[in-house]
């Protein structure tokens, strides 16, 4: 080789070194190398590769074949370390490059290391390549493989602080997320956050938030067409332990048939929100804006995310059921004071009687009633009742019959005839409900002794006489409320000698129960009764009511204890 | 805490919406009604300036998700403008760049506006 050949030589060389190796720039690097290379060599067809993970290859730059290839990845199982002749290898990478055309394979080194390979086709001169051809290309090759490297290493490092990046802004996210979460309770403010973040983090379009509401999962937020479409799948996913695409789904036989549902819906991942591992909800997304599939790391983060949101949902609907909780106390304490105002406060003396009454309402304040009022000359109107259920309605209801009572007693009609009208008043009143009024009153004549009493579907309040013997005020009728009148209330009559003891009662007292959930029982009330006979009316409520105490010892009283004693003195 | 503004203003049937601060969660609820108020009142035409925008996070850029949709169905689009390159990297860490156009002032984006009589 002549001197002055060899200098024509080294002068485009050392440029083209000079221009390769002062940028950093990938892109511009391979397609130099690829230019200047095709220029020299007269070839129309030309690929570069770089080096991926391991033993992979993706096609980086193409000239004269089509785009589509560009991003392809080969699997060099032995990466060649010479010029190959790719027709001569029977390899699928080998085979896949042919048919673009390439003919020759060139490994571009750098510290003898591979960092890709420079792939060339036919010279369109026809000629082969010569030993002259095959060491200029060794030359230019060579010269480029540091800067190559140095731009791959660059694009590394590019995409590792990409990633980082990515990675704090989801830091940054969950922690945003979660001041602004913990600052507020408002369920709707927690699921729009939510969705935010789906689509500002994760960059998904489509989404679906569903929690769980009495055991059945229930859409509570959607970015899709048909939101009810995925209810079907909800109960075959509520059984999921972690965040998947719905294509690992797919391979689980359980869930074989939701998963092929949400892909047929452009859904790529489920993501549950547990509390206590439980499922209390589920997120759904579709693709990114990206378009890159969703990786492990991804799954995690929205793992991640999902119960955040969920503890602050739940918290949101503690509140919400606090608050509920909170209004059904008030409104039992609003019963309760009218239920109390309802008592009289104190009893009218009754000449040749002695009386005591006692009223303990139960937590739940049932609708227990007792009164005590003078009417005219010597006549007292005794009365005792008990609403159905409990609450303010109940208070309501026992409040209209003490004011029918009021109202209608000190009329000249009969105890039957007034009744009979309370008892319209009260159907009309809870208008057919099932509410309705167990009531015992009756007119007492302090001068001849006699009690005149309706009792419509109360327990019959005793009489015990000084002989012992037991007798029950039953007549009357049915409970009121329930049906206008059509039939009269019966009428009774007993007559109180001295001695002789009235207790009139409700059920509260009879049916206390004690831990074994035995009734305290008419027997029992009795026994105490005769067992305290000599003793005055307030002497018989208290021991009444200790024997009650006793038998009941620490079971919650569960009704209202109302009794009612008079005493012929 | 959270310094967060919006600015409306309007000329030639072109909405600016101004932003300014630190768009977060907590603030994100300011722009959401910005953008409500707009689609509500029938206005498609949208351009976002982030000059004065000092922050974005993920529930902010969410909020531009949450109305693009809406907007382009409506033959309008949201453009945005006049990004610090730390907030286009939030953008474009998501693939944002993607599904919005991104110019470098308002006036270009307006422009864009009258090029095409969709708006798009």
């Amino acid at each position: 080789m002549s001197s002055r050949r060899v200098t024509l030589e080294l002068q485009p060389l050392f440029e083209f070194s000079k221009v390769v190796n002062s940028s950093l720039d990938l892109e511009f690097i391979l397609a130099t190398v690829l230019r200047t290379i095709m220029g020299k060599m007269l070839v129309g067809k030309g690929m570069v590769l770089s080096r991926g993970d391991g033993t992979q290859f993706r096609v980086r730059f193409v000239r004269g074949i089509s785009d589509g290839l560009v991003g392809t990845t080969l699997r060099l199982a032995r990466p060649p370390r010479t010029f190959v002749h790719l027709r001569r290898r029977k390899d699928d990478w080998a085979t896949l490059l042919v048919s673009s055309e390439l003919d020759l394979l060139i490994p571009i080194l750098s510290r003898n290391a591979i960092v890709g390979y420079l792939g060339l086709g036919r010279r369109l001169n026809g000629a082969r390549y010569s030993a002259n051809d095959r060491a200029l290309l060794r030359s230019l090759v060579d010269l480029s493989g540091s800067a190559i490297e140095k731009a791959l290493i660059l694009g590394q490092v590019h995409d590792a602080n990409r990633n980082l990046d990515r990675k704090v802004q989801e830091l940054n996210t969950l922690f945003d997320l979660s001041r602004e979460l913990n600052s507020g309770l408002d369920l709707d403010k927690v699921l729009r956050l939510l969705s935010f973040s789906l689509m500002g983090q994760v960059g998904v379009r489509q989404y679906a938030v569903a929690l769980e509401r009495d055991g059945k999962l229930e859409i509570a937020a959607s970015r899709m067409e048909d939101p009810e479409a995925l209810r079907a799948v909800f109960p075959d996913l509520c059984t999921l332990k972690r965040a998947s695409t719905t294509q690992e789904l797919l391979k689980h036989r359980d869930c074989r048939r939701p998963a092929g549902e949400l892909i047929r819906l452009g859904f790529e991942a489920v993501v549950p929100m547990h509390v206590q591992q439980k499922t209390k909800g589920l997120i759904i997304i579709g693709p990114r804006i990206r378009t890159v599939p969703y990786g492990q790391a991804d799954l995690e983060y929205l793992y991640a995310l999902g119960n955040m949101a969920i503890v602050s949902i739940e918290n949101a609907r503690l509140f919400r059921d606090a608050i509920e909780m909170q209004k059904l106390e008030d409104e039992l304490m609003i019963a309760q004071e009218i239920q109390r105002d309802l008592l009289p406060e104190r009893l009218p003396e009754i000449p040749g009687f002695d009386i005591a009454a006692s009223n303990i309402p139960s937590k739940q304040v049932g609708g227990d009633y007792y009164d005590v009022l003078a009417r005219k000359g010597n006549e007292f109107v005794i009365a005792i009742g008990d609403v159905s259920g409990k609450g303010v309605p109940a208070a309501l209801l026992m409040a209209n019959a003490q004011a029918a009572l009021r109202a209608l007693s000190p009329s000249a009609d009969s105890l039957s005839e007034i009744t009979g009208r309370m008892n319209d008043l009260a159907a009309a009143n809870t208008r057919g409900g099932n509410k309705f009024i167990t009531f015992f009153w009756g007119v007492l004549d302090a001068s001849s002794r006699t009690l005149q009493y309706v009792n419509a579907g109360h327990n019959p309040p005793i009489v015990l006489r000084t002989s012992g013997a037991v007798e029950y005020l039953d007549k009357g009728g049915l409970i009121l409320g329930v049906l206008p009148t059509r039939t009269p209330y019966e009428q009774g009559t007993v007559r109180l000698e001295r001695g002789d003891i009235l207790v009139l009662y409700t059920d509260g007292v009879s049916e206390a129960m004690n831990a074994g959930g035995e009734d305290f029982s008419e027997e029992r009330m009795l026994e105490v009764l005769r067992h305290l006979r000599t003793e005055s009316a307030s002497g018989l409520l208290n021991g009444l009511l200790s024997a009650v105490d006793q038998h009941a010892a620490s079971t919650p009283q569960s009704d209202d204890i109302t009794v009612l004693i008079l005493r012929a003195t | 805490m959270s310094d967060f503004k919006v600015n409306h203003r309007e000329g030639a049937g072109i909405h600016v919406i101004e932003l300014k601060g630190y768009l977060d969660a907590h603030t994100a609820t300011d722009l959401e009604s910005a953008f409500q108020r707009l689609i509500n009142d029938q206005k498609f035409r949208i351009v976002v300036n982030c000059r004065d925008l000092t922050y974005i996070s993920s529930a902010g850029l969410g909020v531009f998700m949450a109305y693009i949709e809406d907007v382009r169905k409506n033959q309008g689009d949201i453009k945005l403008t006049n990004m610090s390159s730390k907030v286009y990297n939030v953008f474009d860490l998501l693939g944002f760049p993607i599904l919005y156009e991104i110019y470098k002032d308002e006036q270009e984006a307006i422009r864009k506006f009258g090029e095409s009589s969709t708006g798009r």
